[in-house]
C-alpha cells in the first residue's frame, strides 16, 4: 500500500509540471542524442505544440519559447518499450477457457442413451473450430487504464512509449503503440492496432482441453490463419455480389486475424527462433519475435529471414529457490551466460532488433539490464536505438516516433548524465511535447 | 521346441533330486571353469564335480555334450509374484498405506501361480530377492527360489532384509493436467527434513521400546511394529536402505553410522565421491539397472554403463538387482550390459550368482558350484549373460524345473494356427 | 579463436571432424551387409553413398582411411517408432488430432538424439503419442546432430500418421485417467472404432466438398472456396495413399478391427505399432499387407499386453508378416542391438534376420530402403562400427557415420568430458559468486 501512495504523489507532481505548460520549449547547451546521426554537443531542440521543431547545433530558440538551460545535460529520444503491458488491468488468473462439452446426460453428435451412467459429461470433439483461447478482436488502446500507476513510472525513467498488447491466451489480442501521456486513453493512441499478440499458452490451458500441447497450439494458429484468409476472399466475393452465395458467417476471431497488421511469435531460444521464422513465412503474414534469450545462437537466422526481434531485457538468472545441491546444466549456464551478449552479436550481424521490459517492474532495473547487454559488447548508440528507433520502424511509426529528428512527436527525455549511468537522473520528460518531472525523491518509487 | 523336447526327456526322473550331468563345461563362479567335467547331485545339493568325478552306480546320467553349468543366477532386488498386472492395482501388493511397517512381510504376498515366475526362470534366474515398498520402511524383504508350490516352500530365508526408502529433496513436479512444475528449494527442503526426523523419531521409539522390553513388568505392551525393528537395531537383520543419487546415498551412509545399523545401499545409480566410504566401510551395493539413461543431460552418455566397473575398481561388493517384475527376466543382460563398459566378465557373472549370495548371507547354500551346496543350477549351450544363448535345463535345489511358461504355450500354440 | 563456434561445439558436441563429400575408405572390418551377407573387407564411401564393399577396395588417392581393426560395420540402425527430438508428443485434448505434427515442434538439440547416436541408431519415425484414436503426422529423422531442425529430417520419408488403438485413446472415457476433467468419447474399444470411421467418413465428404468446388470452380462458376480443414486434410492424403497410417495396437481383436476398417475404406496400414498380439493374426496382418513393429520383450504392465509374448517379433517374421522392433523408449533406443539379439534367443531367428528386424525391414517399412537399412552400393553411407558382434551383449558402439560424416566417435566423446566439465564448473562458479554479490547485505533480494 505505501508503494501506491508513492506512486500517487509523484504523479500529482506531473500534474503540476503540466499545468505551466506553454507549449513550446527550447533546451538549450544541451548533449544531443538524436538516435538519427552522432550526438550534437552544445545543441538546441525545439518542441512546438507536441512536435519537435528543430534541433542542431546552430537552432535559434523562437520567440515566446520556454527556454530551457541545459548545460551539462543529456537530451535523448523518449525510450519505447517493444512489448509492454503498462496500463493494462492485470490479467485475470488462467487465460479464458473455452471447454466444448455435450450437454449434461450426453447429447451432442456423440450423445450417450445407453445404460452410461446419465449424469456423465463427456468432451465432443472441439477443436480449431470453437476458437479456444482466442480475443483476437480485443485491442489495447480500449482497455489502456491512463491512470495506472505503472505509467507515470515509467515514464519517470525516460519512457514515453509502450507498445501495449493483450497478452492473455494463444489469440491474445491488439497490440497498440501509446504515448505515456496520461490524461483522455484516445490521446494516448500514436496507432493501432500493430499486431496480434500470440503465445503458444497450451500448457496453461490444461492438457485436457484444445489445444493442449505445443503441437496443437502450431495447428490451431495455422488453421485460424488458413481460415482467415479463406474468411477474407469469401467476405470479399460476397460483398462484391451476393446473389446466388451462401453468406459468409461473421467470425469475430477471424476479424480480429485480419485488422493485425503482423503477428508477434514466441522465441527465445535458437531452435524456437529457427521454428518461429519458419512458422512466419507460412503464415503469409508479417511476424516479429520475442524472446531472444539465445538470440546469440541466431543472428544468421535471423539475418537472412530479415525478421526482427524483440529481445526480452530479463536475462535468464539462476533460480533463488534452486536446489543448491544440484548443477545446473551447461546448457543453461551458456545461455544465462550468454544472454545479454544476444543484443550486441545481433547488431553486428545487422539484425532489427529492439528491447522489451519483459515484465521486470522497475525501470531502474530496465537501466541495469540495458547496462548489462552494453557491457557484454553491445555499442551505447546501439542501446539506445533498441529503445527508440529500432523499435518505431518494427512497427512502422518511424515517421513519427523513435529520434529526435523535426517533425516528429516531441516525445524526449533530459537526464543530468549518461542515461546508463547508475548515478544519473531523469530530470525531464517530454511526451507530446507536453513536461513532465521526475520528483526530487528519485526517478523511481523508493523501495516498498 | 528344441527345450521343450529337452525337458520331457527329463520329465521321466523328474520326482528325484539325484542325477549325473555328464561332459559339460562346468563353471564354478568361484573357481575356474573345467571343461569335460562330470557333476554329481545327490539329495538336492552338489555332491562333487570335476574332471575325474565318475558317475555313482545306478545314477541317472544325464550327456550334457556341449553344454555348460552355471549356479543359478540370483536376482537381488524385484517383486516377482507380489504384482502381476503393473497398471491393475487389484494385482499390486508391494506398495502399503503408512510410513513405518516394518512388520510387514513380503514373503505372504507372493503368489506361488504368478505367471512372472517362469517367465523369469526362463532366462536362468533361480531366486529373488522379493521386497515391499512405500513410505519410509515398507516392510521385510524375502530371499526365495523361484519355484514352490507355496510361499513357505520358496521360501530360503524369509526375513533377509528391512526395506527402507530414503527420503530425497526433488524441486520437479509432475501433474498429468499440466504438465512438469517446480516447487521451492526451501518448500521440499523442509519437507524432506521432517521426513528425516520422522525416521529418527521411529529409531528413538525402537531403542526406547528395547529398554522397555528389557525392564519387562506389567507395564510392557507388546508394539508389533517396533518389535518387528528390534534384529535391525541388534545388527540381526540388515536395512536395504534405496537410494539412487549422491546426496541420498550419503544421507543414508550418515543415517547408518549415527543409528549404528547395518544397511545395504539399493538402487544406487551414482555414487559420486561417497564411494570412497561405501568400499571403506564395506557396504554393500545392490545396483538396479545397467541399462538406464543418464541422470542429467551432462552426465556421459553412458554413465549408468560405467558405474558397476567403477564401482568394482573401488572396491565395493555389489550385486545386481531388476527392480522389476516384468523385466526381472532381463537381470542377465544388465549385468553383460557392465561388461562392454570396464565390469570384469567374471565380475558382472559374480554380480547374480556368489555376491548376491554373500550379500544375503546364503552363500553356504547357493550362489555358486561348490561340493555341499544346493544344486541350483542351469545348463546352458553358452555364456548365459548373452542374449542368443539359451537356457536349456534348470534344476532347484536338485529338482528339475520346467522351462515351459506362458509364452512358450501362446507361442507354441498360435505356432500351430493354420 | 570464435567463441561462439566454440561454445555451440560444446553444446552440440558433434563430430564432423570429417568434412563431407571426401572420400573414406572403412578398411579391415567385419561387414555385416545385413542383405547381402557378412564378408571381411572394405567399404568406399564417396559423396556420402557407400560406393564400394568388397574384401579388396582400393583407397582412391586422398581418401581419409579408417582401419576398423577387424572390428564389425553394420548399417545404421533404424528405430521404427521413438519420440525423442520433439517437444511435444500427444495432443491429448480431442480423440482426432491429425491436425497436429511432429515437424512442428523438432528439436534437433534433445541430448535424446546425441544418446541414441552412440546406440547405433541413425535413422528414426518420430510419432505422436498414443492418446487418440488418430493422431497427430509423424517424422523421419536421421541423427544429424548439430544440425537444424528441417537438415535432421529424411528428405524424401512418406508422410505418415499416428492411429492409436485400445487402452491408451480410450484412456480418458474413464474417470481413472488422471486428469480431473470432463470425460472424452471414446471410452471403449467399440468407440475407438466408431471415431476412426466417422473421421474417414468425414474426410470422405470433405474430399467431395473439395471436388465439387474444383469442378464448380472450373466450370467457370462463381463459388466461395471451401474452408480448408488441417484435421481432414491428411485423412484425405491416407484415402489417397499418400500418407502412411502407423497404428498404435495391442490386442488381436483390435488389429482385426482397424485392418478391416481400412479394407472398408480402401487404404492401407502401412505398420502396426506393439501390435502385442500380432502373433495371434499373423495371417490376417500379412494378407493385409501390414508390417510390424514390436517390442523384443515387453508384457504385463497393462492387461492388453498380458498375452505379449517374446517370440512375436519371431513368429510374424515366419509368418510372413514384414516386422521390425521399435524402442518407443529413449533408453532402449540405445541398446536396439541387443533387443534385436533377444529374437534370437526367442524364437530362434539367424543373426541375419535378427539384424533386419533393426535396419532393412524398418526401412522398408517406412518405404526409404532404396536410402538406407543394409550396406549396399548407392545406399547413404549410414554405418556404426562395434568392437563385437552387434549381437552380443557386449558390443559396444565405437564410430557411427551419417551420410559419410561421421556424427559419434566414442573416443571423442570421452576426451571432450574434461572440457565441458571445466567449462560448466567455471561458469557455475561464476553464477553463484554473481547471484551472491547481487544479494544485499540482509540476505533479501530488492522485489
Amino acid at each position: 500500500m505505501k508503494r501506491r501512495h508513492l506512486l500517487l504523489a509523484a504523479a500529482g507532481a506531473f500534474a503540476y509540471g503540466q499545468s505551466g505548460s506553454p507549449g513550446l520549449y527550447a533546451i538549450q547547451n544541451a548533449t544531443i542524442h538524436t538516435a538519427a546521426g552522432p550526438a550534437i554537443a552544445n545543441g538546441t531542440i525545439v518542441v512546438r505544440n507536441g512536435l519537435i521543431e528543430a534541433v542542431g547545433a546552430n537552432v535559434a530558440v523562437p520567440a515566446g519559447a520556454w527556454a530551457i538551460d541545459g548545460k551539462g545535460m543529456h537530451v535523448y529520444p523518449g525510450l519505447i518499450d517493444s512489448l509492454s503491458r503498462w496500463g493494462l488491468p492485470a490479467p485475470v488468473d488462467g487465460p479464458p477457457r473455452i471447454v466444448v462439452a455435450a450437454p449434461t446426460g450426453g447429447g451432442g453428435r456423440r450423445g450417450g442413451g445407453d445404460e452410461g451412467p446419465s449424469n456423465v459429461q463427456f468432451q465432443d470433439d472441439g477443436g480449431p473450430e470453437e476458437r479456444p483461447s482466442n480475443t483476437s478482436w480485443v485491442k489495447a488502446a480500449d482497455l489502456v487504464q491512463p491512470n495506472d500507476a505503472s505509467l507515470a513510472a515509467a515514464r519517470n525513467a525516460g519512457f514515453t512509449t509502450a507498445v501495449v498488447f493483450p497478452a492473455t491466451g494463444i489469440f491474445a489480442g491488439q497490440g497498440s503503440v501509446l504515448n505515456l501521456s496520461g490524461g483522455k486513453a484516445g490521446d494516448m493512441v500514436v496507432s493501432s492496432p500493430v499486431g496480434q499478440f500470440l503465445s503458444m499458452a497450451a500448457v496453461r490451458n490444461g492438457l485436457a482441453s484444445f489445444p493442449g500441447s505445443l503441437m496443437g497450439s502450431f495447428a490451431y494458429i495455422r488453421q485460424i490463419y488458413l481460415d482467415a484468409e479463406q474468411y477474407k476472399t469469401a467476405k470479399a466475393m460476397y460483398a462484391q455480389n451476393a446473389r446466388g452465395l451462401q453468406r459468409p458467417a461473421y467470425d469475430r476471431a477471424l476479424e480480429g486475424v485480419l485488422e493485425s497488421p503482423r503477428a508477434l511469435l514466441p522465441a527465445g531460444r535458437k531452435v524456437e527462433i529457427d521454428r518461429m521464422i519458419r512458422f512466419g513465412k507460412e503464415l503469409k503474414t508479417p511476424v516479429i519475435l520475442y524472446g531472444g534469450t539465445e538470440a546469440w545462437r541466431a543472428a544468421d537466422s535471423l539475418k537472412a529471414a530479415g525478421v526482427p526481434l524483440l529481445m526480452n531485457l530479463r536475462w535468464p538468472e539462476r533460480d533463488r529457490d534452486g536446489d543448491p545441491d544440484v548443477m545446473d546444466s551447461l546448457r543453461t549456464l551458456e545461455t544465462r551466460e550468454m544472454a545479454p551478449a544476444g543484443p550486441a552479436v545481433l547488431a553486428k550481424a545487422g539484425v532489427k532488433f529492439a528491447f522489451y521490459s519483459g515484465g521486470l517492474e522497475r525501470p531502474a532495473d530496465v537501466r541495469r539490464a540495458v547496462k548489462k547487454a552494453v557491457d557484454a559488447g553491445l555499442a551505447k548508440e546501439d542501446a539506445l536505438r533498441a529503445l527508440t528507433i529500432s523499435a518505431a520502424q518494427i512497427y512502422g511509426v518511424d515517421d513519427r516516433l523513435g529520434s529526435l529528428e523535426p517533425g516528429k512527436i516531441g516525445n524526449l527525455f533530459v537526464t543530468d548524465g549518461d542515461w546508463l549511468a547508475e548515478k544519473t537522473q531523469v530530470k525531464m520528460v517530454f511526451v507530446d511535447g507536453k513536461k513532465f518531472e521526475p520528483t526530487a525523491g528519485g526517478q523511481t518509487n523508493g523501495p516498498a | 521346441m528344441r527345450f521343450g523336447l529337452f525337458f520331457l526327456a527329463m520329465a521321466a526322473f523328474a520326482a528325484d533330486d539325484s542325477f549325473v550331468l555328464r561332459n559339460v563345461t562346468i563353471h564354478p563362479v568361484t573357481a575356474a571353469a573345467i571343461p569335460n567335467a562330470t557333476l554329481v547331485v545327490a539329495g538336492g545339493k552338489i555332491a562333487d564335480f570335476g574332471a575325474k568325478v565318475a558317475a555313482p552306480k545306478g545314477a541317472k546320467v544325464i550327456d550334457g555334450k556341449g553344454m555348460h553349468v552355471y549356479p543359478g543366477l540370483i536376482d537381488s532386488a524385484s517383486n516377482i509374484g507380489m504384482s502381476e498386472i503393473g497398471s491393475v492395482r487389484e494385482s499390486g501388493d508391494v506398495t502399503e498405506l503408512g510410513d513405518f511397517n516394518p512388520q510387514l512381510r513380503s514373503v505372504v504376498a507372493i503368489n506361488p501361480s504368478s505367471e512372472h515366475i517362469p517367465v523369469t526362470r526362463g532366462n536362468g534366474i533361480t531366486s529373488s530377492l522379493i521386497f515391499p515398498g512405500g513410505g519410509i520402511i515398507g516392510g521385510q524383504a524375502a530371499l526365495v527360489h523361484l519355484d514352490g508350490w507355496t510361499w513357505e516352500e520358496m521360501a530360503i530365508e524369509r526375513n533377509v532384509t528391512m526395506q527402507m526408502r530414503m527420503p530425497t529433496i526433488s524441486t520437479t513436479t509432475f501433474n498429468p493436467a499440466f504438465g512438469a512444475g517446480r516447487r521451492p528449494f526451501a518448500e521440499t527442503k523442509r519437507r524432506y527434513e521432517e521426513r528425516l526426523k520422522l525416521m529418527s523419531d521411529f529409531f528413538e521409539q525402537t531403542r526406547a521400546y528395547k529398554q522397555r522390553k528389557a525392564v519387562g513388568g506389567a507395564g510392557f505392551a507388546v508394539d508389533r511394529r517396533l518389535e518387528a525393528m528390534l534384529p535391525v537395531l541388534d545388527g540381526k537383520v540388515s536395512l536395504m536402505i534405496f537410494a539412487a543419487r549422491e546426496r541420498a546415498v550419503k544421507d543414508a551412509l550418515a543415517f547408518a553410522a549415527r543409528e549404528k545399523v547395518k544397511i545395504i545401499l539399493a538402487g544406487v545409480r551414482e555414487a559420486g565421491s561417497a564411494v570412497k566410504e561405501i568400499a571403506e566401510k564395506k557396504i554393500p551395493v545392490i545396483l538396479g539397472g545397467t541399462l538406464e539413461l543418464p541422470l542429467e543431460e551432462d552426465a556421459a552418455y553412458d554413465s549408468p554403463f560405467t558405474l558397476p566397473g567403477e564401482l568394482h575398481k573401488a572396491g565395493v561388493t555389489f550385486a545386481f538387482g531388476t527392480f522389476s517384475v516384468q523385466f526381472a527376466r532381463n537381470l542377465p543382460f544388465q549385468a553383460a550390459s557392465a561388461v562392454g563398459f570396464g565390469l570384469p566378465y567374471e565380475e558382472a557373472l559374480k554380480a547374480v550368482t556368489i555376491n548376491a549370495a554373500k550379500i544375503w548371507g546364503v552363500d553356504d547354500r547357493i550362489g555358486s558350484i561348490e561340493k555341499g551346496k544346493w544344486a541350483d543350477l542351469i545348463l546352458t549351450d553358452g555364456d548365459p549373460l548373452e542374449a542368443r544363448s539359451q537356457v536349456k535345463q534348470m534344476w532347484i535345489q536338485g529338482r528339475p524345473v520346467s522351462l515351459e511358461t506362458r509364452h512358450t504355450k501362446l507361442f507354441e500354440q498360435y505356432t500351430k494356427r493354420p | 579463436m570464435d567463441r561462439r563456434k566454440f561454445i555451440g561445439g560444446l553444446l552440440l558436441a558433434p563430430v564432423a571432424a570429417m568434412a563431407a563429400g571426401g572420400d573414406i575408405v572403412i578398411r579391415n572390418a567385419k561387414i555385416l551387409t545385413v542383405t547381402k551377407g557378412s564378408l571381411d573387407g572394405s567399404i568406399l564411401i564417396r559423396n556420402g553413398k557407400i560406393a564400394e564393399v568388397g574384401p579388396n577396395v582400393t583407397a582412391p588417392a586422398g581418401a581419409r582411411v579408417i582401419d576398423a581393426g577387424g572390428q564389425f560395420v553394420m548399417p545404421g540402425i533404424i528405430d521404427c517408432h521413438s519420440h525423442i527430438a520433439t517437444e511435444a508428443v500427444n495432443e491429448g485434448s480431442v480423440s482426432v488430432s491429425s491436425m497436429t505434427g511432429i515437424e512442428d515442434t523438432v528439436n534437433p538439440e534433445d541430448i535424446g538424439i546425441y544418446r541414441a547416436l552412440a546406440g547405433g541408431v541413425t535413422t528414426a519415425n518420430i510419432l505422436h503419442g498414443s492418446a487418440n484414436a488418430i493422431g497427430g503426422k509423424n517424422v523421419v529423422i536421421k541423427m544429424r546432430w548439430g544440425k537444424d531442425a528441417p537438415e535432421i529430417l529424411l528428405d524424401g520419408a512418406m508422410p505418415g500418421i499416428k492411429f492409436a488403438l485400445g487402452e491408451n485413446p480410450k484412456r480418458r472415457g474413464g474417470s481413472d485417467s488422471g486428469i480431473a476433467t470432463r470425460l472424452r468419447y471414446p471410452a471403449t474399444r467399440m468407440g475407438v472404432e466408431d471415431v476412426i470411421r466417422e473421421a474417414f467418413t468425414d474426410a470422405r465428404a470433405y474430399k467431395a466438398t473439395l471436388d465439387d468446388y474444383k469442378a464448380r470452380a472450373a466450370k467457370g462458376e462463381r463459388v466461395i472456396p471451401p474452408r480448408r480443414d488441417l484435421k481432414l486434410e491428411p485423412l484425405v492424403e491416407v484415402l489417397e495413399g499418400k500418407r502412411f497410417v502407423h497404428a498404435h495396437c495391442y490386442r488381436a481383436d483390435e488389429i482385426l478391427m482397424l485392418l478391416r476398417v481400412a479394407d472398408e475404406f480402401g487404404f492401407k496400414i502401412r505398420t502396426l505399432q506393439h501390435v502385442l498380439e500380432g502373433y495371434k493374426v499373423a495371417k490376417e496382418i500379412k494378407e493385409h499387407g501390414a508390417g510390424a513393429s514390436t517390442f523384443s520383450d515387453w508384457w504385463s504392465y497393462k492387461v492388453e499386453a498380458y498375452d505379449a509374448i517374446p517370440y512375436n517379433a519371431a513368429l510374424m517374421h515366419k509368418k510372413g508378416v514384414l516386422v521390425s522392433l521399435n524402442s518407443d523408449d529413449a533408453e532402449m533406443m540405445r541398446h536396439l542391438n541387443q533387443e534385436a539379439a533377444k529374437s534370437v534367443r526367442y524364437g530362434g531367428l539367424t543373426d541375419d534376420e535378427a539384424l533386419a528386424l533393426i535396419t532393412i525391414n524398418p526401412a522398408k517399412q517406412l518405404a526409404i530402403d532404396s536410402r538406407v537399412g543394409s550396406i549396399e552400393v548407392g545406399k547413404d553411407a549410414d554405418l556404426v562400427i562395434y568392437d563385437k558382434h552387434p549381437l552380443s551383449n557386449y558390443a559396444k558402439v565405437q564410430k557411427v557415420f551419417i551420410d559419410g560424416e561421421m556424427y559419434f566417435e566414442r573416443d571423442k566423446d570421452m576426451s571432450d568430458r574434461a572440457v565441458r566439465e571445466a567449462r560448466r564448473k567455471q561458469l557455475m562458479e561464476k553464477q553463484k559468486a554473481a547471484a551472491t554479490a547481487a544479494r544485499p547485505a540482509g540476505g533479501r533480494r530488492p522485489q
